[in-house]
């Protein structure tokens, strides 16, 4: 008779093959990585280095729909190993430890980000961060149908009622009171953050509404003629000033806003090296330049900036204009007290 | 081996595991976290504290609630105006398209195959200032100018949430007009009933059900809408699923958002069963 088959042996050896595959696998990261990111950055032309460099790496991406919402993702436990986000959330990552430092010597391209850009990512000495796209924010105007615009104070004008476009955004419709009101945004009272909110109550009426998306619902209508002033990006100004629409880009007396687009790599990756190589490939060459010519929006490599010589984007960035940076007022951090109560409040104007 | 019972019980239990995973489970987690005190991002790693802090919080912004309101005032226009809008095309489907009836249904239903979120931006193009609707005015010189209310308005949300609901609508009412046996036309026409009587005595009470089910599958969940608000709606079209959503993202807090929800949650609750008893579907039905 033979003898009967432990039926735990299968099983066992799965099991041991299966430790050993893994102990095969261990030390080397997954090809993959998970990006989260603003939706539209997803598409290759905004990646193409890494594409070349890393042809069989496969990229996946989620996305944030602002600041708060990446912040919130990442909290919440996103699997991302890298996240894209905007000035003044840095310190939040930090306290929360979601970020981990990145080692600058393994990135190839980082020479060519000049210092005061690199310093934006650093926090307590440590680079926590790189900078990417960066950008002002102004107010756009129609010139056929607003006289030159010298203060933020045009967006709550009531002459222009039911042409405004104001962005979605509580910080953002802090910061703008703050510029008028000649308040530091970085030290907001409750009184003043009152005075902000019955402000923008009051305002709510002349938008024809508040646009969310650069390209979508803000574009569009500054160029068809609906929209004749606006809380805008850059990028918007040269897409408009190429399709041949009149409008400026003011340089209210308040001072623009100026804000920097940050990478950072995440605490639980298990593909740091990976992360690595494409925050160095987004500051390469052929994915800055087209970030300048594609988005207008602004690249941390300065060599790619120096050779920027369409008339149109040298206006958008200001680039003719070297003292513009005396009057830009750059983002501040926020605290995490001060942005709960910022949308909170801008959530309240919207309900009003 | 598995009683007739038992097997029906057995497949049942799929689709029952579906919904405790994916809906009950969501709800109570959601009812659960209305009750945790943070205003900003929610640590699960902090002990779980109860907390009215949030309940609190909504009351005293009484913004909110005139927004719910306001949102419970939509979802009823556009819950009625759907209904009667597919009332009549789904009579021509049960009574008049005969042979032709499946044709039409799929004609119905192809507006499904595209996306929603195209179909709402096709009415952005439609009630634009330079689109089809004001030119039309215009051409026909109804108006002389762009009638600024058709885009960025409450009104352009109930608009277009009519018209993306009207085929949902139609479906449950054509269900309960096929449903309803020809023979009972027919004694009440030997019974001397004309065609309208016979539509308003016979044809309408049967078909009520239908059209309540109707009325509640675009009611309940045009509450707490606020995809197309987003897109249509601009500053006064702003619906309580819009604070629901921007506390979701742009707050990033979690806790009032959930409590929002609950609160639209048990108020949909309380009206759909106060109505259910006023109407006593069953003696409709039956």
């Amino acid at each position: 008779m033979p003898a009967r088959m432990n039926p735990a042996r299968p099983l066992l050896a799965m099991l041991a093959g299966g430790v050993l595959l893994l102990s095969s696998c261990a030390g080397a990261e997954p090809n993959e990585l998970l990006v989260l990111e603003w939706a539209g950055y997803d598409e290759e032309r905004w990646w193409p280095d890494f594409k070349t460099a890393n042809p069989d790496t496969a990229v996946d991406f989620e996305f944030g729909t602002n600041d708060a919402d990446i912040l919130a993702k990442m909290g919440a436990g996103s699997e991302a190993d890298v996240f894209h986000f905007y000035t003044g959330y840095e310190q939040l990552y930090v306290d929360e430890e979601l970020v981990r430092e990145i080692d600058t010597s393994k990135l190839t391209n980082w020479d060519a980000v000049p210092a005061d850009m690199q310093a934006l990512g650093q926090i307590d000495g440590k680079q926590y961060f790189i900078p990417w796209d960066w950008g002002f924010s102004s107010i756009l105007y129609n010139t056929d149908e607003v006289p030159e615009v010298t203060s933020w104070d045009a967006l709550l004008n009531e002459d222009y009622a039911g042409h405004i476009a104001m962005w979605d955004d509580g910080p953002a419709a802090v910061t703008v009171s703050a510029y008028i009101n000649g308040w530091d945004e970085t030290a907001i009272t409750d009184e003043q953050l009152a005075q902000i909110e019955e402000d923008w109550i009051a305002q709510k009426p002349l938008n024809i509404h508040y646009w969310d998306s650069e390209y979508d619902n803000l574009c569009p209508e500054v160029i068809s003629g609906d929209i004749w002033i606006a809380y805008a990006w850059p990028g918007c100004y040269a897409t408009a000033l190429f399709e041949g629409a009149p409008v400026a880009y003011a340089n209210p007396v308040e001072g623009r806003n100026s804000w920097v687009g940050l990478y950072g790599i995440s605490t639980d990756t298990d593909s740091y090296e990976l992360a690595l190589q494409f925050l160095d490939a987004k500051l390469a060459e052929l994915t800055c330049g087209t970030l300048v010519t594609d988005y207008y929006y602004g690249c941390a490599n300065e060599e790619v900036m120096a050779a920027v010589d369409d008339p149109v984007l040298i206006e958008a960035f200001a680039l003719n204009d070297p003292s513009v940076l005396e009057t830009t007022n750059f983002t501040p951090p926020v605290t995490a007290e001060d942005r709960d109560a910022w949308t909170a409040m801008w959530t309240r104007v919207k309900a009003e | 081996m598995l009683g007739r019972r038992g097997a029906l019980r057995f497949l049942a239990l799929p689709p029952y595991l579906w919904l405790a995973v994916f809906f009950v489970l969501p709800v109570l987690l959601i009812v659960a976290i209305s009750f945790r005190p943070e205003a900003g991002p929610i640590d699960f790693g902090d002990p779980w504290t109860f907390s009215l802090a949030q309940y609190q919080r909504i009351w005293e912004t009484p913004a909110y609630l005139r927004r719910l309101g306001m949102s419970v005032g939509m979802a009823l226009a556009i819950a009625a105006s759907a209904t009667l809008l597919a009332y009549p095309i789904a009579y021509f489907l049960a009574f008049r398209a005969r042979e032709r009836a499946v044709f039409f249904l799929i004609l119905l239903l192809i507006p499904f195959a595209v996306s929603y979120l195209l179909r709402v931006m096709a009415w952005r193009l439609m009630l634009g200032g330079e689109g089809a609707i004001n030119s039309i005015f215009q051409w026909l010189g109804i108006t002389s100018a762009p009638i600024d209310l058709l885009l960025y308005s409450p009104v352009a949300v109930v608009i277009t949430l009519i018209y993306v609901w009207i085929p949902f609508a139609a479906l449950p009412i054509y269900a309960a007009l096929q449903r309803i046996e020809r023979g009972h036309l027919e004694a009440a026409a030997d019974l001397g009933a004309g065609p309208w009587s016979r539509f308003w005595r016979v044809t309408v009470p049967l078909s009520l059900p239908g059209a309540i089910a109707a009325f509640f599958m675009v009611f309940i969940p045009t509450v707490g809408e606020y995809v197309t608000p987003s897109l249509v709606g601009g500053t006064e079209g702003y619906m309580y699923g819009n604070i629901i959503q921007d506390f979701f993202t742009r707050a990033a807090s979690w806790a009032t958002g959930s409590a929002l929800s609950v609160i639209m949650l048990l108020l949909t609750l309380v009206l759909v069963a106060v109505a259910l008893r006023l109407i006593d579907v069953r003696r409709l039905a039956s």
